[in-house]
């Protein structure tokens, strides 16, 4: 999937985010803030009726963040989402993704991720 | 303080936090997450839960917030590398007096650069992170 559009991350939302944790608001975004865009990025993945995923049956599993540089409220970055791996556990599916964070300057992105971010989502089967 | 001062195997902070239903509410608006399980009684029963839980990173948010408070006032300066969490069981949050979850961290690896921690995570008595990892490196 190509990534999404520059998305600028505003000083608002970081606040936002910032006060709804109880978190110092001193203008650097915090470590799980990535997760309001990646999971949206991730659900253009996933809403794809081909794949046809049931949100009232998936739970968050695991979470992943690797930092490469730090993130400042102001800076756009565009969001390139990959299923790693899909796993098949009694009935269940256990869903990897991984969506790649790059910050884009002048119009142009920046050489390699500022951050990955990988999410399992457990899936529940039909119970028969 | 420096990583110098730190030694594997020890406990570094144990922090509590009170979550209530309006938290959860004010969570999902600043993240997007707008998930009915974590709001609405009625729709956490409907998908199999005991009442409203908490977006799992609504605590995974919580545990970043132990470790910079932490880091801050042992006076680290260190940047936030690597930061991950499994998420074990669900946060209950009753309507009435809320939940509490409590963080314990503990250096698991440590070098001349880089301090990684492994955080205990419980709710009401269970393990509901296991586990949650932060890697700092200092700058």
């Amino acid at each position: 999937m190509p990534p999404t559009e520059p998305v600028v991350i505003t000083a608002d939302a970081v606040t936002r985010f910032a006060q709804a944790l109880g978190l110092d608001d001193d203008g650097t975004v915090p470590p799980t803030f990535l997760i309001s865009l990646t999971l949206p990025a991730a659900e253009r993945l996933i809403d794809d009726p081909d794949f046809g995923l049931d949100w009232s049956r998936v739970l968050h599993r695991e979470q992943r963040f690797a930092y490469h540089r730090e993130l400042r409220a102001g800076e756009a970055v565009t969001c390139a989402s990959t299923i790693e791996s899909i796993k098949s556990v009694a009935g269940n599916d256990l869903l990897a993704l991984r969506t790649d964070v790059a910050v884009v300057e002048d119009g142009t992105v920046g050489d390699g991720p500022a951050a990955e971010v990988w999410t399992t989502l457990f899936v529940a089967g039909d119970t028969a | 303080m420096s990583l110098t001062g730190l030694e594997a195997g020890q406990t570094v902070f144990t922090s509590a936090f009170a979550v209530t239903r309006a938290d959860l509410v004010a969570y999902a608006d600043a993240s997007g997450d707008q998930n009915p399980i974590h709001q609405d009684e009625a729709a956490a029963k409907a998908a199999g839960l005991p009442d409203v839980i908490a977006h799992g990173m609504y605590t995974m948010g919580l545990v970043s917030r132990a470790v910079l408070e932490w880091s801050r006032s042992a006076e680290i300066d260190a940047t936030l590398t690597d930061f991950s969490a499994r998420f074990a069981k669900p946060v209950v949050v009753p309507a009435d007096g809320g939940a509490e979850v409590v963080v314990e961290g503990k250096i698991r690896k440590l070098d001349a650069t880089s301090v990684e921690l492994a955080m205990t995570v419980t709710s009401g008595g269970e393990k509901v992170l296991a586990p949650a990892r932060a890697t700092l490196v200092a700058k």
